[in-house]
C-alpha cells in the first residue's frame, strides 16, 4: 500500500476499536482516581488524543454511495461513420453503441462531500458542444447539479456516427445529420445520468491491475530513423518499435450493498479500433468484452470502457501475425473476440485477487483544470506543402467530383486546417489550446483525464511520477488529436505531423507535469482535511 | 437381410480402416520423432562464489536448486538422422570452455552425437554457482584463460568458496550426465507449438528529459521523459508428446532473464523455481520444464512503473510473503504469469500434435564487427583502472594488517568489486588492442527448424530491438530466439548508445548496433535456408 495513504488506514483501523479505549480509560481513571494530580494529568491524555483522531476521522470517513445506468445510443440508420479519412454510410447494425455511467457521492453524515458522474461512450472523441449539450439535459432535469463533475470520454470506435463538424461531406437528405444525432445522444444521457443518480445506494469498491497483450505501439522505425504508422517490419530497413507499450489493464470494481458487482471501469491503453473499416454501427472490442462481463456477474453490470493513453498504440498487430493468427484461428475466435477473451481474463483474474479488500470509507475527491497548451506551430514549409497538397486534391476533385468523397477531409480538415492555423498564427503569435482535463481520487487510486490521442510516454510519466498506488489515465475525454512525442516528431508520418496536432511535445510535457501536479495533490494530508 | 449385411461390412470396414490408421501412427519408425527428457540438480553441496554482480558473494546456503534440464531430439528419415540436445542450465552464462567441456564429455560416450548438436544456454540467473572468471576477463584474454580462471585472478583475494576449475568440473559432470539420461530417455513422440503472452520481462532502461537513459533507478522524478525501449511480452511454447499423446515437457522461451533476486547470498534458479513448481502443479508433476530467454539485453524482471500496484496485488495474491523488488512475491506473481500463459495455450495445442515434423539444424561460427574502442576510451579506462587499482592497494593493505576485519560478515564485498572493476577497465586496453588484430568476432549460432517454428541462438544479451527485427522477418510461424546460449556481453541499439546507460558504454559491449544488425542478418539468413529445404 501506498506509504502516503497508510495513516489513512490506521485512522480506520484505531476508529474499529472504540471499547477498547473506553476500556482502557476506565482502568486508568479506577486505578489512579486515588491521586487527583496525577490523574487529571493522564486523564488529559487519551481524551485529547480521541479528539484529535475524531477529527481525522471525520476527515477520511466517507461514505460510498453509487448508481449506475446503461442507455442504447445508437443512431438511426443510415448513418455516416466517423474515424476515416474518407466517407462511409452505414447502413445496418453490426453491434448495438452503448453508454455506460457511473454516478459516484460520498457523504459525510448524510453530507454531500463530492460528486463524480462517468459516462463511458462508444463514439470516436467527444466534442465540447456535444458535452455541452448533455450537460444542459443534465441541468434540466437534476437543477443545482454540478454538471462540471461529468466526465466523459470515448472509446474512440471508428464504426460510430459522424459527431464532428465539417469533416465529412455528409449528405443532407437521407442521412442522420450531426445536430439530430447530438440532440438525441444529449436527451438519452441526460435521461440516464439522472437514473444513475436517483438509484445511488450505498456501494463498495475496490481496484486492481492486470496485464493484457491488446494494444500494439503502431509505429515501426527504419534504418534512416524515419517512422511509419503501421509500416512494414518484414524489411531489412526495420530497426524496431518507436517506442513502449502499456498493457497495463487498471481495472475498478463497485459492489451494492448485497454484494452484487454492480459497475467496472476497465481502462485499456488501445483505441477500440480492430474493425475501423467497416460500413456498419460496431462497438468493437467493447462489445464482447461487455457481453462475457455481463454473462459472468450481473446482467446489468455497468461497463466503464476507459482508453489509457495510446495515441501511438492501436489492436493492429505490428509483427508476429502468423503466429497470433494461428493461435486465434485454434480457439476458433474472431479477431475482436480475441481481444475481448485477453481483456476479460485480465478483469476475471483481478477481480479474483482483489475481491475480498473492499472499500466504503473511501475518499472521493474530484478536481478538474482547465489547461492552456501551447499549440504545434506551422512552419512555412508545412504551410507551402499544405497549400500544394490543397491544389492537388483540388484538381482532382474537379476532375472526378465523386471523389469528394474520398478525399474532402483531407482536403477540409487535414491540409485545410494546416493553412486556417498558419493564418492564424499571423496574428496571435503564441497560440493557445484550451484542454480540460479531470482528476479524480477514490481510496488509493487516481483517475486523470485528457481530451487527447496522447502519445504512450507521456502517460507512462504520469503513471511513474504518480503518489497514487494505482493511476488510471483516460484519453479521449474531450475532442481529440494526437499529442506525439519529441521522438515521433522527429521521425515524422501520420499521428506526429503538423495535420495531426494541434498540440505538440512542449504541450506534452506541460499536460504531464501539471496533471502530476494535481495528482500529488490529492495525497498532500492537509489539502485533504482542507477539502473535507 | 441384404441391407443388414451390408450394415454390417460397412461397420467392420470402418473399424478395419480405423485400427490400421491408428496402428500406422505407432509403429511408422522409418519416419519418426524421438524425444527424451532429463533433469538433474547442479547445485554444489560446498559454498561457491555466486556469479552475476561485480563483487562477490560466498554462498550462505541454498535458497532452492539450480538445475540443467535437456530435451534430446532424434528425426529419423529412412536411413538418414538428425539429432540435438538442447541443454536449458541456471547459470548467469555459457562459457565456451563449460560447452567444450560438455560437449567432450556426451560425445565420448555417446560418439553418435556430434559436438555441435549440443546447445547450452544460460538463464541468467544471478544466483547460481559461479565456474568461470568474469566475463571480461575470459572475452578479452582468451590465450590466458588458464591463468585468470580462478577466484583470487578475479577477485583479488582468496575466498573460501568452491574454486573455479573445481566447479567447472561438477557442472560439466552433471550437465553432461542431463545431456545423456536424456538422449538415452528418447522415444516415438510429437511436438505442438503455441503463443502466450506474460507481462514479465520490463525494459529496464530509462531515459530523462535531458536525453540520457539509466539502467533502473527511480522513476518517479520530475526530469523522468520515458522508457527508452520496447519491452517484448510473448511467450513461444514448445510441447512434447508421447506417442499416447500424455505431454512430457514444455519448452518456455520469454525475454526475461531470471534475476529477481540477484543480490542474494543463496544460490537459487529464481523465479524458474516458482515457475517451475505452478507449472508442474496445473499440468502434472513429471513434466519437464526448459527455460530459454529470449533477446532481452534491455529487460529483466524488475518493475520500472506502477510498483506500488503491482505490490499491492502480490500481497493480495500471496498474504505473508515479502512482496517488492528481489522478493519471493514478485517471483511467484511472474510464476503465475508465466504458467497462466503455458495453460492458456496448452489445451489449443492438444490437437494439433506433429508427429514428424519437417526438422532442420544449421551450426555456424560466423564473424561480426566488434564494436570498435576509442584510443580516448583505452586513456579514460585506464586512467580508472589506475584509480581502482589503488583503491584495491590500500583495501588489501588494510585487511593484511588487519586481519579481525575478515571476522566482519561479507568483509570482502568491497575489495571484490574494486578488484572487479579494475579489471573492467584493463579489459579496455586488450579489446583496444585485439581489434587491431581481430577486428571482427567470431561466435557460434544455431538455427533449428521444427515444423513451422525456428530456433535461433546467440551468446549475448541481445537488445529487444534485435529480436524484433528477426522476429518480424522470421518466416517461421513462431521464433524463438535464445541468448545466452554463451558468453557474450550486451548488443545495445544506436539509441541506447545515445543514452549512454550501462549496458550500452563501451566497457559494457563487444558488439555494437552494427554487429548487433549482422547477427540478425545472418540469423536471418539461416532461417531462410533452412525454410527452403
Amino acid at each position: 500500500m501506498n506509504n502516503n495513504h497508510s495513516s489513512n488506514n490506521g485512522l480506520n483501523k484505531i476508529s474499529g476499536y472504540p471499547f477498547i479505549t473506553i476500556y482502557i480509560i476506565h482502568k486508568l481513571i479506577t486505578t489512579l482516581k486515588n491521586n487527583t494530580l496525577l490523574y487529571r494529568f493522564i486523564f488529559t491524555i487519551p481524551v485529547f488524543t480521541i479528539s484529535l483522531l475524531s477529527v481525522n476521522i471525520k476527515a477520511y470517513a466517507d461514505t460510498l454511495y453509487v448508481g449506475t445506468s446503461t442507455v442504447d445510443i445508437t443512431p438511426e440508420l443510415p448513418v455516416a461513420l466517423d474515424g476515416q479519412m474518407h466517407l462511409r454510410i452505414a447502413r445496418e447494425v453490426g453491434t448495438p453503441l452503448e453508454a455506460n455511467i457511473a454516478v459516484l457521492e460520498s457523504r459525510h453524515k448524510n453530507k454531500l462531500i463530492e460528486t463524480t458522474v462517468f459516462v463511458s461512450c462508444d463514439l470516436v472523441v467527444i466534442p465540447s458542444e456535444m458535452l455541452y449539450q448533455v450537460k444542459y439535459e443534465v441541468h434540466k432535469l437534476l437543477p443545482g447539479f454540478n454538471t462540471d463533475k461529468i466526465v466523459m470520454n470515448a472509446i474512440h470506435t471508428h464504426t460510430a456516427p459522424v459527431v464532428r463538424a465539417n469533416v465529412y461531406p455528409i449528405p443532407e437528405k437521407d442521412v442522420t445529420q450531426i445536430e439530430d444525432y447530438y440532440s438525441f445522444f444529449a436527451k438519452k444521457i441526460g435521461r440516464a445520468i439522472k437514473q444513475a443518480w436517483d438509484s445511488r445506494k450505498p456501494g463498495n469498491v475496490t481496484w486492481g491491475l492486470s496485464q493484457a497483450k491488446v494494444g500494439y505501439n503502431r509505429r515501426a522505425v527504419y534504418a534512416d530513423n524515419s517512422a511509419k504508422m503501421y509500416g512494414k517490419t518484414n524489411i531489412p530497413e526495420f530497426r524496431g518499435i518507436e517506442g513502449y507499450e502499456d498493457q497495463n489493464v487498471n481495472s475498478l470494481f463497485f459492489w451494492d450493498k448485497q454484494g452484487e458487482l454492480i459497475a467496472v471501469g476497465i481502462a485499456v491503453a488501445c483505441p477500440a479500433q480492430e474493425v475501423e473499416e467497416r460500413y456498419e454501427i460496431n462497438a468493437d472490442y467493447w462489445h464482447p468484452v461487455r457481453l462475457s462481463l455481463r454473462k459472468r456477474f450481473n446482467s446489468r453490470l455497468c461497463v466503464l470502457g476507459w482508453i489509457g493513453a495510446a495515441g501511438d498504440q492501436s489492436p493492429h498487430l505490428m509483427y508476429g501475425k502468423a503466429g497470433e493468427e494461428r493461435m486465434r484461428n485454434l480457439r476458433h475466435l474472431s479477431r475482436l473476440d480475441e481481444i475481448a477473451r485477453r481483456i476479460v481474463f485480465a478483469v476475471e483474474d483481478t477481480y479474483e485477487v482483489v475481491k475480498t479488500d473492499r472499500h466504503n470509507d473511501i475518499q472521493l475527491i474530484h478536481e478538474t483544470k482547465d489547461m492552456s497548451l501551447p499549440m504545434r506551430l506551422i512552419t512555412k514549409t508545412e504551410y507551402k506543402a499544405s497549400q500544394k497538397e490543397i491544389k492537388k486534391l483540388e484538381a482532382q476533385i474537379n476532375a472526378d467530383p465523386k471523389a469528394k468523397d474520398r478525399l474532402f477531409r483531407k482536403l477540409n480538415s487535414f491540409e485545410g486546417d494546416v493553412i486556417r492555423r498558419y493564418e492564424q498564427q499571423k496574428i496571435q503569435l503564441a497560440p493557445m489550446y484550451n484542454a480540460k482535463i479531470h482528476v479524480i481520487r477514490i481510496g488509493d487510486i487516481v483517475i486523470c483525464t485528457n481530451p487527447f490521442e496522447l502519445f504512450t510516454d507521456y502517460s507512462i510519466a504520469i503513471q511513474a511520477r504518480s503518489k497514487a498506488v494505482q493511476t488510471f489515465v483516460v484519453q479521449l475525454a474531450g475532442p481529440g488529436t494526437y499529442l506525439p512525442t519529441e521522438k515521433a516528431v522527429k521521425g515524422g508520418h501520420y499521428s506526429a505531423i503538423a495535420q495531426s496536432n494541434l498540440v505538440g511535445p512542449e504541450g506534452g510535457q506541460l499536460l504531464v507535469d501539471q496533471t502530476v501536479e494535481l495528482i500529488n495533490k490529492l495525497w498532500n494530508v492537509s489539502y485533504n482535511q482542507k477539502v473535507n | 437381410m441384404n441391407v443388414h449385411l451390408l450394415c454390417k461390412t460397412l461397420f467392420y470396414s470402418i473399424i478395419f480402416f480405423f485400427l490400421i490408421s491408428c496402428k500406422e501412427k505407432e509403429v511408422d519408425n522409418s519416419s519418426q520423432m524421438y524425444i527424451g527428457w532429463a533433469s538433474e540438480n547442479t547445485t554444489p553441496n560446498v559454498p561457491v562464489i555466486i556469479h552475476g554482480q561485480f563483487h562477490a558473494r560466498v554462498s550462505e546456503g541454498i535458497m532452492d536448486p539450480v538445475t540443467a534440464t535437456a530435451l534430446a531430439i532424434e528425426s529419423i528419415d529412412g536411413q538418414s538422422s538428425k539429432k540435438v540436445i538442447l541443454i536449458s542450465c541456471d547459470l548467469v552464462f555459457i562459457t565456451d570452455e563449460l560447452r567444450d567441456a560438455v560437449r567432450k564429455r556426451v560425445t565420448e560416450s555417446l560418439p553418435e552425437i556430434k559436438p555441435e548438436e549440443i546447445i547450452l544456454n544460460a538463464t541468467h540467473t544471478h544466483s547460481g554457482p559461479q565456474y568461470s572468471a568474469s566475463r571480461e576477463v575470459i572475452k578479452e584474454t582468451t590465450d590466458n584463460i588458464t591463468q585468470t580462471s580462478n577466484i583470487k585472478s578475479t577477485y583479488g583475494i582468496e575466498l573460501e568458496a568452491m574454486e573455479f576449475s573445481d566447479c567447472l568440473d561438477f557442472l560439466t559432470i552433471n550437465i553432461s550426465k542431463t545431456a545423456k539420461r536424456a538422449w538415452k530417455n528418447r522415444k516415438p513422440g510429437g511436438i505442438s507449438y503455441g503463443l502466450g503472452h506474460a507481462a514479465v520481462g520490463n525494459n529496464r532502461l530509462q531515459s530523462g528529459v535531458s536525453g540520457k537513459s539509466q539502467m533502473y533507478g527511480n522513476t518517479n522524478r520530475k526530469d523522468f521523459s520515458h522508457i527508452e525501449g520496447y519491452e517484448d511480452h510473448s511467450v513461444n511454447l514448445l510441447f512434447t508428446w508421447d506417442n499416447k499423446k500424455n505431454i512430457t515437457g514444455v519448452v518456455v522461451n520469454l525475454a526475461c532473464p531470471s534475476q529477481v533476486s540477484e543480490g542474494d547470498y543463496l544460490i537459487s534458479a529464481d523465479f524458474w523455481h516458482e515457475t517451475r513448481i505452478e507449472i508442474k502443479k496445473r499440468i502434472g508433476e513429471e513434466l519437464f520444464i526448459l527455460p530459454q530467454c529470449s533477446a532481452a539485453g534491455d529487460q529483466s524482471p524488475h518493475l520500472m512503473i506502477e510498483k506500488k500496484a503491482k505490490e499491492r496485488m502480490q500481497q493480495l495474491m500471496f498474504p505473508g510473503t515479502e512482496s517488492g523488488r528481489n522478493s519471493s512475491g514478485r517471483r511467484k506473481q511472474i510464476a503465475m504469469h508465466i504458467a497462466d500463459a503455458v495453460t492458456s495455450v496448452l489445451h489449443y495445442t492438444k490437437n494439433n500434435i506433429e508427429w514428424n515434423p519437417i526438422f532442420e539444424h544449421k551450426v555456424e561460427t560466423i564473424e561480426i564487427s566488434r564494436r570498435l574502442i576509442e584510443i580516448e576510451d583505452v586513456n579514460n579506462a585506464m586512467k580508472e583502472a589506475k584509480e581502482w587499482e589503488k583503491k584495491f592497494e590500500k583495501m588489501l593493505f588494510d585487511i593484511t594488517e588487519n586481519p579481525e576485519m575478515k571476522e566482519k560478515p561479507r568483509w570482502y564485498l568491497e575489495i571484490t568489486r574494486t578488484h572487479r572493476l579494475m579489471l573492467r577497465s584493463l579489459g579496455v586496453k586488450e579489446r583496444y588492442e585485439k581489434q587491431k588484430m581481430q577486428p571482427r568476432l567470431p561466435i557460434e549460432i544455431h538455427v533449428l527448424r521444427i515444423g513451422n517454428i525456428a530456433m535461433a541462438t546467440n551468446p549475448f544479451e541481445y537488445y529487444v530491438d534485435y529480436g524484433m527485427q528477426i522476429k518480424a522477418r522470421s518466416p517461421a510461424i513462431q521464433t524463438f530466439l535464445v541468448q545466452l546460449a554463451g558468453s557474450g556481453s550486451y548488443v545495445p541499439t544506436n539509441r541506447s548508445i545515445s543514452g549512454g546507460a550501462y549496458g550500452a558504454v563501451p566497457t559494457s559491449t563487444l558488439v555494437g548496433p552494427e554487429g548487433g544488425y549482422e547477427l540478425a542478418e545472418e540469423t536471418l539468413k539461416l532461417i531462410d535456408e533452412v525454410w527452403e529445404k
